[in-house]
């Protein structure tokens, strides 16, 4: 039976006391994406995580894993589960690879036949037999995933797995969880990092204060914000005279060489971009760009969580 | 998925206890010092009091007798008693915390796998790494006893056994509530500090309070001592707090049953 959702939350929610670290969370992860779990730090990500691998108990709500009930089947989801929750931690006094085999040991017999493919694949194989309190923070990131690879995950959750990685450590991070998704893996990424989210993910749920105020596909959460468009022009006060009037601008800022122009959420953005332009050319204005501003995953977060605070 | 993929999920989801038992040995024994210290508690003593008493005994035969003998078996066997508890609270407390420290305990329950299994698998990890240095240093107590003896009575097959059962006894206890505090604290200092204080510091003090009395019976050092193997060949002073040999053996179950039931609660349900 092919499930579409690896996970889904309904309701779920943490309470610590009187505070509400998750709050009433109804999140669905489309099987075979990456999946963007992104807020600011202690908008409640990682207890999101931790209530759903069974590390702490949810105060309410309801949790499938994979399909799975959980906590009811725990064990049968987190067999096809891979995490690295916040960073990854090892016993220092052993090997990577004796590391490896104190995880496989408790995931079961095949996991043991894994380890050399998984040290392979995250470029360890050469270290493996070196003591882990000898790793950098970089190679201690890649034995997590390594360790996590050990369950044949359909599942990786990855808690700020770039955290104190250098750039190319990043980028090499970013390869590497795109090729699990080309495997037909899901690959549950939490992060505060909106650019890191936006180059890796597929769909996303924006948190903030323990709840999820936006989910979907990055392009259509980024579609839902403003709209503008950068008008190039050696003389931008007269562009600014004929585009002011314009129903469809709510506001223009000047830039160094020409203005930006905000559309109004309502309009068509292709069809006011284009009555502007026209405006533009019978009133004799040399326009040398017209170029269509794309809402950036980072704004759209702005705007949603600024108008939180606001609210 | 498809039932075939579900079915190979279930088979590999039951991981082999042994292999988890191994797994905790392994990261038991790859710890350097403790395995040091492990064997200077144990099989060390034995090899330096045997051969100072040898050499003593070479020297001055008629001021220093025999370094074997039954009666110096009895005393190695008493050192060895307290040697052995300590080292063994020691590996228990890093079994039962060390995964906690390093902070892979988390990453353990991430797998799925029941956390009372965890908690059980380190009981035999940990005997595997304890017992055979307890075995080695008994070994060595028993065979220079015998080769030593000289003109002294030798310990009897008998005795030798009993002895073997009772070092055993107070080790298997040891590491049992050593494992149970460094489950409960999650700290190997705190744990190591409340064991070995009670054990060295305040049960021997509430041992010589007379006006306890009966109540004495249920600290662990007087049960062992009820079941201190006797030879008529070694004078005994006796118990010091009198009580049943089955009074003295549910003392001792208790000691090592109630520290693992509380250590096995707690492994499951802290928050990892």
């Amino acid at each position: 039976m092919s499930i579409e959702y690896v996970v889904e939350t309904a309701g779920l929610t943490k309470r610590f006391g009187e505070r509400v670290a998750v709050d009433d969370v109804d999140l669905r992860i489309p099987r075979g994406s990456a999946f963007g779990y992104l807020g600011p730090n202690g908008a409640g990500k990682t207890t999101l995580i931790r209530m759903l691998l069974g590390l702490t108990d949810a105060s309410a709500g309801r949790m499938r894993l994979l399909g799975r009930p959980v906590p009811a089947q725990r064990e049968e989801a987190l067999a096809r589960v891979g995490a690295i929750v916040e960073e990854p931690r090892f016993h220092g006094h052993l090997t990577g690879r004796e590391n490896l085999e104190i995880v496989a040991a408790a995931r079961g017999r095949q996991a043991h036949g894994r380890i050399d493919g998984a040290l392979r694949r995250v470029g360890l194989a050469e270290r493996a037999n070196d003591r882990v309190k000898g790793y950098s923070l970089g190679m201690r990131q890649r034995l997590g995933v390594a360790q996590s690879l050990l369950a044949d995950p359909e599942l990786l959750i990855l808690d700020e797995p770039t955290n104190g990685l250098d750039p190319a450590g990043i980028r090499e991070f970013r390869h590497m969880i795109r090729g699990f998704v080309d495997e037909g893996r899901t690959v549950l990424l939490s992060s505060h990092l909106l650019d890191e989210v936006e180059k890796i993910c597929d769909a996303v749920a924006i948190v903030d204060l323990g709840r999820v105020v936006a989910q979907g596909p990055i392009d259509a959460i980024a579609a839902g914000g403003t709209s503008g468009i950068v008008v190039g022009s050696g003389e931008p006060e007269r562009a600014l005279s004929v585009v002011s009037g314009h129903a469809a601008v709510c506001s223009a800022e000047h830039l160094a060489d020409g203005l930006r122009l905000t559309l109004r959420s309502d309009v068509e953005r292709d069809k006011a971009g284009a009555d502007i332009n026209r405006r533009l050319v019978e009133a004799g204005i040399p326009v040398h760009r017209f170029e269509p501003v794309t809402t950036s995953l980072e704004q759209r977060f702005l705007e949603i969580t600024s108008r939180l605070e606001a609210a | 998925m498809t039932t075939a993929v579900a079915s190979v999920t279930a088979a590999e989801a039951r991981a082999p206890r042994l292999a988890l038992s191994r797994a905790e040995l392994l990261k038991l024994r790859r710890r350097r010092g403790l395995v040091a210290l492990l064997a200077a508690m144990t099989v060390l003593p034995m090899v330096i009091g045997f051969t100072v008493t040898s050499i003593l005994h070479a020297s001055n035969p008629v001021k220093h007798p025999s370094a074997g003998g039954i009666e110096n078996f009895a005393g190695s066997m008493e050192m060895l008693g307290v040697l052995v508890s300590i080292a063994a609270v020691l590996v228990g407390v890093t079994a039962g915390a060390g995964d906690l420290g390093a902070g892979v305990f988390r990453t353990l329950v991430v797998t799925g796998r029941s956390r009372l299994r965890l908690f059980a698998a380190r009981i035999p990890g940990g005997l595997a790494l304890v017992l055979p240095f307890v075995a080695l240093g008994f070994a060595v107590a028993a065979v220079a006893s015998t080769a030593l003896a000289g003109s002294e009575p030798q310990p009897d097959v008998g005795f030798v056994a009993r002895m073997a059962a009772w070092i055993a006894l107070q080790a298997a206890v040891a590491f049992a509530i050593g494992l149970g505090a460094g489950s409960l604290f999650g700290s190997r200092g705190m744990s190591i500090g409340v064991v070995l204080g009670w054990m060295l510091a305040v049960e021997p003090l509430l041992a010589a309070i007379s006006v306890l009395g009966s109540l004495r019976i249920g600290l662990l050092g007087a049960a062992l001592q009820r079941l201190t193997p006797t030879s008529p060949l070694v004078e005994d002073g006796g118990p010091s707090i009198a009580m049943s040999a089955g009074a003295a053996a549910t003392v001792v179950a208790l000691w090592a049953i109630v520290p693992l039931a509380v250590g096995a609660w707690r492994t499951a349900t802290r928050d990892a």
